[in-house]
C-alpha cells in the first residue's frame, strides 16, 4: 500500500516534469525558422504531402489540439518522419542506439571501476602532508580539460601514429568485434576522463562528509581496520551521492555524447542529432530531446528508488 | 584583500592565471596588442616566430590578436551569462527556499524540468530556435547553470531562515523584504559566490562546445569555441591553430575551478578524520 | 597499580592550544570523573588516549601512558590492538555513534569481533536492559529512541571488556529521565568486568556521586584531583569551588555564587600563568604571570598559588 503510493507519487512527478518537457519541446517547434510543416516535411514537400501532414496532426487546429495530436503521436512511438531519410524518426533513433549504449556503458565503467577508488582514496588521504596540492590538481585537470580539446588532441596523435587504433571508421560489434573495439576505444578513453574525474571529486566529497560523521569515529574507536572501515562503513553512507553523479553521467551519455561523437564519426544518437540541428530536420532534434529528457526522468526515478534501498532513513518512504 | 590571505597557493595561483586572462584580454581589444585580429599579414599557416608568436592561421592572419580577441569574447559571455544566472537564482532561490509553499513548488518544478535536458542538447535546442550566435550561447548557458544555483540557494536559504535571528526578527514585526537583504541575502552570498564561480566554468565549457559543434559564436568573431573548431579542420597541418587556444581554454577552467575549490573550502571549512 | 597515565599532554589544534600540560593518573579498578567545561580540553584527552585526535590535532608535548606503554609511539596495528582489547569508548551522540546504514544485530556482531552468534549478539543487547533485543537487532538506528541507542553502544563498547571505559559525556543528549538508568549501567557493567571508568563531564555533584575520583579540568590543565568526596566537599582550587558552589576564603559563608563571571579561555600557546586568574575571585598578583604548580595536600592534587592558604581557609 505505502510502496504504491511512494511509486505513485514519484511516477506522477516523473510524468509531470516530462509533461512540462514535452510542452517547451512543441513550443520550441513553433519557434523555430520555418512552419511545423516543413519542421517535418522539410521544405521540399509537395502540396499533397502538406495536406496529408496537416489532416495529421491537425494543422488548421488550435495549438492546443496540435499539441494534443503531436503528444499522442509520440507516446504511440509515432516521433514523426526525417525530412533526409524519409524514414520513421523512431527507426532511425533505434539503429544508432547500441553505438551510444556501448560509449555509455564503456564510460560508466571506468567511472565505477577507477572514479570511486580514485576518490575514496583521496578522500582517505585528504589533509595528509605531502601530494596534496598536486592530487587537487590533477583532479581539477580531469573536470577542466574540455573533451573537444582531449577528443581533438587524441584525434591528432593517432591520427599521426596510428599505434594500432583508429580514429573513425566505425564497425558494428555485431560484425567484427575486434575492429569495433578498436574504433571505440579512443572515444571512450576521452569520456572517461571527465566520467572519472567527476565521479572522484564526488566520491572524495561524499567520503570526506561522511568520514566526520561520529560513527565513523566510534568504529575507529572500536579498533576497526580501515579497509574494514571503508567497506562496512563508509562506501554505504557515501553511496548516495555517488549514485546521483553515476546517473547524471548515465543519463548525459544516453542522450548522447554530443561531441566525441561527432569527433570521432561515430554513428550514434548525438552525432545525429546534431547533424539534423544543422539540416534544420527538426523532427529528428525533438525526437531526440525529448528521448535525452525522458532517459533522464526515467533514471533519476530509478536512483531514487535505489536510494530507499541503500539508506534505510529514506526507505522509510519508499517502503 | 582579506579572501586573497585567506586563500592556499594553488587557488591563489588560480586567481592570478584568471586575472592574467582579463589583462591579455584588455591588453588585446584596448592597447591592440599583436595588431589587428582580421588584418590578413602573412602566409597562411606559418608555424609560431618571432614575427607571429602564435602562428597564422587558414587566412594568413596572426593569432595572437585572435586568441586575446577569443579570450575576451569568451570571458565576457561566460560573465554576463553568470550574472544573469546569479541574479536570476537568487531571486528564485530566496524566494522558494524563505516563502515556501506553492511558489516554492512552482519554481522547484521548472528546475527539474531545465535539469531533466542534458546540458550540450539543452544548449543546441536553445540554438534551434534562437539562431546560432552569441545571443544564444549566452541563453544556453544561463538555461544550463540556473538549475543547480537555484537549488543550492534556495537550500542555503531555507537554512538560514530557521535560524533563531530570523524568527526573533520575523517576531519583532520587521518587514520581509527588509529581512532578507539583512539576514538572508548575507548569509546566502557565499553560496552564491561559490556557485557563480563554478556556472562561470561551465559557462566556458558550454561556449566552447557549443562554437565547436557550429551553433555557438559565429566566425569570423572569434572566441576560444570557434579557434578550436577551426583548428581542428587543420589539425594536421598546424597543430598550433588548435593547441595554443586550446591551452588557454584550459587554463582558464582549470583557473577558475581551483579557485572555486579554495573558496568553497574557506567559507566551509571541515575536519578530517584519520581511520588509522 | 596504575592503568593510565597521562603526562604534561600539550595538543595544539593548529593556533589553538586544547590541552596545556594535562596531567592525571589513574589506578586499575577506580571510577574516575573528568570535570570541565566545553573548551576545558576534556574531550581532547579522552580522544588523545585512544590516539583518536582529528588531524587537526597534534600533540606537541608530553604522553599518554596505557598500561605503561606510549600511545603515541604506537604503529597502526599496536594502535588498533590497543583500541580494541583494552579500551572502551562511548560518546556523546547515541544515534549518530551507530552506522545508519546498518542493522544494529550486524553492528554489536561486528563490535565482537565478527564471531558473534545471534544468540551472542541478543545475549549482548539483553545485558544492556532492553525491553525486546530481537526487535532491537532487526532494526536501524534511527528507528531507536536516544537512550536505547546508548544502550546500545554501551553494549558495543563493553563488548570486549575493555579495561578502560571512556565515556564522553554520555548522557548529555538523553532525557533527564533515562540519564540515571544509562548511568548506572555503565557502571554496574564495568563494575561486573572489572572496568576501570573514566567519565567525562560538566556536572560535578553528579560525578561525585558516583565517581570514587574526579579530576576538574580549566583551561587545558587538570587543576585540582583528588578522591570524590573531598573534592566536592572541600575543594581547593577556586574554579572547582565555583563548580561545587562556594567559594571558600574569597566569598563569606552562606553566599552562593550562582555562576562564574567571564568566559573559559581559547589559548594560542601556553599560558604564561594561571588561565583561570581573569575570571578568579582570589586571584593574587602572581597569578597572571606565573604557572601555577602542582601541590599535594590532603589527598588533593592542587594547581594554584594558594593552593596552602585554601587548605587553611577551609579547615
Amino acid at each position: 500500500m505505502r510502496l504504491l503510493s511512494w511509486w505513485a507519487r514519484r511516477l506522477l512527478s516523473a510524468v509531470l516534469t516530462l509533461f512540462v518537457v514535452s510542452v517547451l519541446i512543441f513550443a520550441a517547434s513553433r519557434l523555430m525558422p520555418g512552419g511545423f510543416a516543413e519542421v517535418v516535411l522539410g521544405p521540399f514537400a509537395g502540396p499533397d504531402q502538406r495536406a496529408a501532414v496537416s489532416a495529421k496532426y491537425g494543422l488548421d487546429q488550435s495549438l492546443v489540439v496540435q499539441y494534443g495530436l503531436w503528444l499522442a503521436a509520440a507516446v504511440k512511438g509515432d516521433l514523426g518522419t526525417s525530412l533526409l531519410s524519409g524514414e520513421p524518426v523512431a527507426g532511425e533513433f533505434l539503429l544508432r542506439i547500441p553505438v551510444t549504449v556501448e560509449l555509455t556503458v564503456l564510460g560508466i565503467a571506468a567511472a565505477v571501476l577507477i572514479g570511486i577508488p580514485l576518490g575514496v582514496y583521496t578522500a582517505v588521504r585528504a589533509g595528509q602532508r605531502g601530494g596534496g596540492a598536486l592530487g587537487r590538481l590533477a583532479g581539477g585537470l580531469g573536470v577542466s580539460v574540455p573533451e573537444f580539446v582531449l577528443g581533438s588532441l587524441v584525434v591528432f596523435v593517432f591520427s599521426r601514429y596510428a599505434l594500432g587504433l583508429t580514429v573513425g571508421g566505425y564497425r558494428p560489434l555485431g560484425e567484427d568485434v575486434g575492429a569495433n573495439l578498436r574504433s571505440m576505444v579512443l572515444p571512450a578513453a576521452v569520456l572517461s576522463v571527465f566520467a572519472i574525474a567527476v565521479t572522484a571529486r564526488t566520491t572524495r566529497d561524499a567520503v570526506l562528509n561522511v568520514l566526520v560523521e561520529p560513527y565513523i569515529t566510534a568504529s575507529v574507536a572500536r579498533g576497526e581496520a580501515p579497509l574494514a572501515i571503508i567497506r562496512r562503513h563508509v562506501l554505504r553512507n557515501a553511496s548516495i551521492p555517488i549514485l546521483v553523479v553515476l546517473t547524471t553521467i548515465t543519463a548525459y551519455l544516453l542522450g548522447g555524447a554530443v561531441i566525441i561523437e561527432n569527433l570521432f564519426n561515430l554513428p550514434g544518437v548525438g552525432s545525429y542529432v546534431v547533424q539534423a540541428v544543422g539540416r534544420r530536420d527538426y523532427a529528428v532534434v525533438q525526437a531526440g530531446v525529448l528521448l535525452a529528457a525522458a532517459v533522464f526522468v526515467v533514471l533519476t526515478m530509478l536512483a531514487d528508488a535505489t536510494s530507499g534501498v541503500l539508506d534505510p532513513r529514506l526507505g522509510k518512504a519508499v517502503r | 584583500m582579506t579572501t586573497w590571505r585567506r586563500l592556499d597557493p594553488l587557488s591563489r595561483t588560480g586567481l592570478v592565471c584568471l586575472v592574467v586572462l582579463v589583462l591579455a584580454a584588455l591588453a588585446g581589444s584596448v592597447f591592440g596588442l599583436g595588431g589587428n585580429p582580421d588584418g590578413i599579414v602573412g602566409s597562411r599557416l606559418a608555424p609560431p616566430s618571432w614575427q607571429w608568436p602564435l602562428g597564422t592561421d587558414q587566412l594568413g592572419r596572426s593569432m595572437l590578436p585572435r586568441v586575446l580577441e577569443g579570450i575576451g569574447t569568451t570571458l565576457l559571455l561566460s560573465t554576463l551569462a553568470v550574472l544573469v544566472t546569479a541574479s536570476l537564482s537568487t531571486v528564485l532561490g530566496i524566494v522558494a527556499g524563505y516563502r515556501g509553499g506553492w511558489l516554492a513548488e512552482l519554481v522547484l518544478r521548472m528546475v527539474d524540468v531545465l535539469y531533466s535536458f542534458p546540458t550540450i542538447v539543452l544548449a543546441i535546442l536553445v540554438a534551434a530556435v534562437l539562431g546560432p550566435g552569441q545571443a544564444a550561447t549566452l541563453c544556453s548557458i544561463v538555461l544550463v547553470t540556473i538549475p543547480l544555483m537555484t537549488r543550492l540557494v534556495r537550500t542555503a536559504a531555507m537554512t538560514v531562515s530557521e535560524r533563531d535571528y530570523i524568527t526573533s526578527a520575523v517576531i519583532s514585526g520587521v518587514g520581509w523584504w527588509r529581512i532578507l537583504a539583512r539576514h538572508v541575502l548575507p548569509n546566502v552570498s557565499g553560496t552564491i559566490a561559490v556557485q557563480g564561480t563554478y556556472a562561470l566554468s561551465v559557462g566556458i565549457l558550454v561556449e566552447g562546445g557549443l562554437s565547436f559543434l557550429g551553433f555557438g559564436v559565429q566566425p569570423p568573431e572569434s572566441s576560444l569555441g570557434v579557434l578550436i573548431q577551426q583548428g581542428g579542420i587543420y589539425l594536421l597541418a598546424a597543430p598550433w591553430l588548435l593547441a595554443f587556444p586550446g591551452v588557454v581554454l584550459v587554463v582558464a577552467i582549470l583557473a577558475i575551478n581551483v579557485f572555486g575549490d579554495g573558496l568553497r573550502d574557506r567559507l566551509e571549512p571541515r575536519e578530517s578524520r584519520s581511520l588509522v | 597499580m596504575t592503568l593510565l597515565e597521562v603526562d604534561q599532554l600539550v595538543v595544539d589544534y593548529g593556533a589553538v592550544r586544547a590541552l596545556d600540560g594535562a596531567t592525571l593518573s589513574v589506578a586499575r579498578g577506580e571510577t574516575v570523573g573528568i570535570v570541565g567545561e566545553s573548551g576545558s580540553g576534556k574531550s581532547t584527552l579522552g580522544s588523545a588516549i585512544g590516539g583518536l585526535l582529528p588531524k587537526a590535532a597534534e600533540v606537541t608535548g608530553g604522553e599518554v601512558k596505557v598500561d605503561g606503554s606510549v600511545v603515541g609511539s604506537m604503529s597502526a596495528r599496536e594502535l588498533r590492538a590497543l583500541r580494541s582489547t583494552r579500551l572502551g569508548y562511548v560518546f556523546q551522540e547515541p544515534i549518530g555513534s551507530l552506522d545508519p546504514t546498518m542493522r544494529i544485530g550486524r553492528q554489536v556482531a561486528l563490535a565482537l569481533r565478527g564471531r558473534a552468534s545471534r544468540a551472542d549478539v541478543l545475549d549482548r543487547l539483553a545485558t544492556v536492559k532492553l525491553a525486546d533485543p530481537a526487535r532491537v537487532a532487526r532494526g536501524y538506528p534511527h528507528q531507536l529512541s536516544g537512550g536505547m541507542a546508548q544502550r546500545v553502544a554501551i553494549a558495543m563498547a563493553m563488548a570486549a571488556e575493555p579495561e578502560l571505559l571512556i565515556a564522553d559525556e554520555p548522557t548529555a543528549a538523553l532525557d533527564s529521565q533515562v540519564r540515571d538508568e544509562v548511568l548506572d549501567l555503565v557502571f554496574a557493567l564495568a563494575a561486573e568486568a572489572g572496568t576501570t571508568i573514566l567519565w567525562l563531564s560538566h556536572d560535578l555533584p553528579a560525578v561525585a556521586r558516583r565517581c570514587s575520583r574526579v579530576a576538574v579540568m580549566y583551561g587545558g590543565r587538570v587543576v585540582e584531583s583528588g578522591p570524590a568526596s573531598a573534592v566536592l566537599a572541600e575543594p581547593r582550587h577556586p574554579y572547582t569551588a565555583a563548580l561545587a558552589g562556594s567559594v571558600p576564603g574569597a566569598v563569606s559563608e552562606g553566599q552562593r555564587l550562582v555562576a562564574i563571571p567571564g568566559q573559559p579561555p581559547v589559548l594560542s600557546g601556553a599560558s604564561p600563568g594561571c588561565s583561570f586568574a581573569p575570571r578568579c575571585p582570589a586571584v593574587l598578583e602572581s597569578c597572571a604571570g606565573e604557572r601555577p604548580r602542582s601541590h599535594v595536600s590532603g589527598g588533593h592534587d592542587v594547581l594554584c598559588h594558594r593552593a596552602s592558604e585554601t587548605v587553611g581557609a577551609a579547615r
